[in-house]
């Protein structure tokens, strides 16, 4: 279990070697001045320039500018942006709760409802039931999420009036950012309209959580529904059904935790996707999560900002990803034995 | 009172063009505490026969019987759940593929624990789970497993075939049953540890009252053992009568092919490489089996009459199905 777990940390370090080294040469490979790249200061006088570059090693070898670079995002240093002028780091460490808050709720969502409707899917009991929720699911599958985003606001925002349009709380309610998880802060508060901004927070989710629920829904309740029918034909279940388990403690016992190892690994595998998935939602509902930051940032060519997004955003899936291969191990006794470097 | 009694099962699986009959019309039953081998080749559906009693087979399968009693209740008659509960309370079954019919992801322990039966302890909560851990061990020493407090906190991976196999055979009879039907349960053992089970499944059998069916292919272990023996021959049961006498007087050939196929080293009469003897041919495979008798092919002693299938006739408290049933008394050599 720990040696598990150690290999993961190990695969961890790899990693993150691998995307600061591509972040690193950003640095040189962006159009603009490498200094500028750098420090996030767009015009560098004569004057300052020596300064700078001193500060930055930009006279020593790429190996030691390589090692200041890891030493300044290590310390929090991760320059300014060209457009405000701010610290980087604050403002994607603002900006990030959201993204995670968004991403979270979706693929819970997505978990809640996808595995029920999978299991049904695979019960040999009730075919047609099993022909409209794929059905549903090709639907969900083909259908472009800008565009179901768009529909939804059309009908539920503008046309009905159920839920707004964009952002995240309602202008009109104060919340003190402590955690930068809003329904967290709203309850951590001590506001007199906290039941109210928590249920605007609530309306405010709905939609952009449906949207970004979509295309993980489609995709785990065709894996539920493909690996359930397969343990549910296994000789173990069978012997253990002949045993006189009745269904529920077959699904409880033997299906379920069989079942839904290839789920599990499917989120895992698909948490990438959501992430970018995320960025479309965010911009289109007007969210502000990193993914919507970031898309201003390659608008306006705000270097520093690309390299600080990159870098948060590549850690989340990594991170992600391997929790979401330790939880598997959890589940899986053969998942612990097997080989090294295994991702 | 018979135990089981089956008349004219039909097992048939269902492909997209066709229904191909895996099992053609047996019929099959045993007394109380009856000991019955199930021999026959590999393929030839004994363990389609033992699958479908205990209602394993999916519904790619159609299972069909004019008569299907156990222990004088219609199993026929009844409802899928009520049918499920008698045959899960009273039939239990060791399987040919042991590792694969144990979850790979729950510990022994648990799914030992599962196969006891829920009525048998008493207690407060607490008392019960100890009294059941208790038979839990007892189980296992009794196949011959002595390192309880390992296994049980083992997963199926981490164990050899063998032991698999003996937690098998203590699920199985964690329940003691009325039915127990050994399909190739020693396959995957060592021949001392094979001992060892089929001395237990005896005893068992004489101490409890408990009823086997034995499938296997191994002609010595079960002609010293069994009380009757059922011939089967590509799907269909073809001879079935006691021990003794199929040895001895066996009516259809394949039954005298399938004696005279082992050999007898005991005897003088085996030369230096001398050809043993074996039926010509093999066995047809199931998308082109012949009609009427399915041995017609491969039998020394086929005739026109065989291309339809044989009424079973009973000789002597034997059964067999053959146009020409071998007469003379042969005697095993």
């Amino acid at each position: 279990m720990l040696n598990y777990f150690y290999r993961k940390l190990s695969l961890l370090f790899f990693i993150t070697f691998g995307v600061t080294v591509f972040v690193f040469s950003l640095n040189f490979l962006f159009p603009t001045d490498v200094l500028s790249n750098m420090s996030g200061i767009p015009n560098i006088g004569e004057e300052d320039y020596a300064a700078l570059a001193e500060q930055y090693y930009l006279n020593n070898s790429v190996i030691i500018q390589y090692f200041a670079f890891i030493g300044r995002i290590w310390q929090g240093d991760w320059g300014v942006s060209f457009i405000t002028g701010t610290s980087i780091y604050s403002q994607v460490f603002r900006v990030l709760p959201a993204t995670i808050e968004l991403a979270i709720y979706a693929l819970l969502y997505s978990f809640i409802v996808a595995i029920p409707l999978g299991i049904l899917a695979s019960s040999e009991t009730y075919p047609w039931l099993d022909k409209s929720i794929l059905a549903l699911s090709i639907i969900g599958f083909s259908m472009p999420i800008f565009w179901l985003a768009l529909l939804l606001i059309l009908v539920f925002s503008i046309g009905l009036g159920w839920f707004p349009t964009s952002g995240r709380l309602s202008l009109i309610y104060n919340i003190p950012s402590s955690s930068g998880f809003l329904l967290f802060d709203i309850i951590r508060s001590n506001v007199d309209y906290k039941v109210e901004a928590f249920f605007d927070a609530l309306r405010h989710l709905a939609l952009p959580t449906f949207v970004l629920a979509a295309y993980p829904t489609t995709v785990l309740i065709r894996t539920t529904r493909q690996s359930m029918k397969d343990v549910m034909n296994t000789s173990y279940v069978k012997a253990a059904k002949a045993k006189g388990l009745t269904s529920g403690q077959l699904l409880r016992r033997h299906g379920l935790r069989n079942g839904l190892l290839p789920v599990i690994q499917m989120l895992g595998m698909h948490f990438g996707t959501v992430i970018t998935l995320a960025m479309v939602t965010e911009v289109i509902f007007a969210w502000p999560g990193v993914g919507s930051w970031l898309v201003d940032a390659i608008h306006q060519r705000d270097y520093p900002a690309i390299q600080g997004g990159l870098l948060v955003i590549s850690g989340m899936v990594f991170i992600a990803t391997i929790l979401f291969d330790l939880l598997y191990m959890i589940f899986d006794p053969i998942a612990r034995i097997r080989g090294h470097g295994k991702i | 009172m018979r135990l089981l009694d089956i008349r004219n099962l039909n097992i048939e699986l269902i492909t997209n063009d066709s229904r191909i009959k895996a099992v053609e019309s047996a019929n099959f039953s045993m007394r109380m505490a009856e000991v019955s081998g199930l021999i026959g080749e590999s393929g030839s559906g004994k363990s389609l026969i033992a699958k479908a009693l205990v209602g394993m087979l999916n519904n790619r399968w159609h299972v069909t019987a004019d008569r299907l009693h156990f222990m004088g209740q219609d199993l026929n008659r009844m409802s899928e759940t009520k049918r499920r509960k008698v045959i899960s309370d009273n039939i239990s079954m060791i399987y040919q593929e042991p590792r694969r019919c144990l979850d790979p992801t729950s510990n022994i322990f648990s799914q030992l624990e599962e196969s006891l039966p829920d009525y048998e302890f008493s207690g407060w909560f607490g008392a019960k789970k100890e009294l059941r851990i208790k038979k839990c061990i007892r189980l296992l020493h009794k196949v011959g497993i002595k390192d309880h407090e390992k296994v049980f906190n083992s997963y199926p991976h981490m164990l050899s075939e063998g032991i698999c196999q003996k937690i098998m055979i203590a699920m199985a009879i964690a329940k003691e049953p009325k039915l127990l039907i050994a399909d190739e349960p020693t396959t995957a053992l060592e021949s001392t540890t094979s001992l060892q089970v089929i001395k237990l499944l005896k005893s068992l059998n004489q101490l409890k009252e408990m009823g086997v069916i034995f499938i296997t292919h191994n002609l010595v272990s079960i002609t010293s053992w069994a009380d009757s023996i059922n011939v089967m021959y590509c799907g269909q049961l073809i001879e079935s009568g006691l021990t003794k006498n199929i040895i001895n007087a066996p009516k259809h050939p394949y039954t005298k092919a399938l004696f005279d196929s082992e050999p007898d080293f005991n005897a003088r009469d085996i030369n230096n490489k001398q050809k043993l003897y074996a039926l010509k041919g093999t066995i047809p495979t199931l998308q082109h089996l012949p009609i009427g008798c399915r041995l017609g092919p491969r039998c020394p002693n086929a005739q026109r009459a065989c291309v339809k299938i044989p009424e079973q006739q009973k000789v002597k408290g034997q059964y067999f199905r053959c146009h020409y049933p071998l007469t003379d008394n042969w005697k095993k050599a």
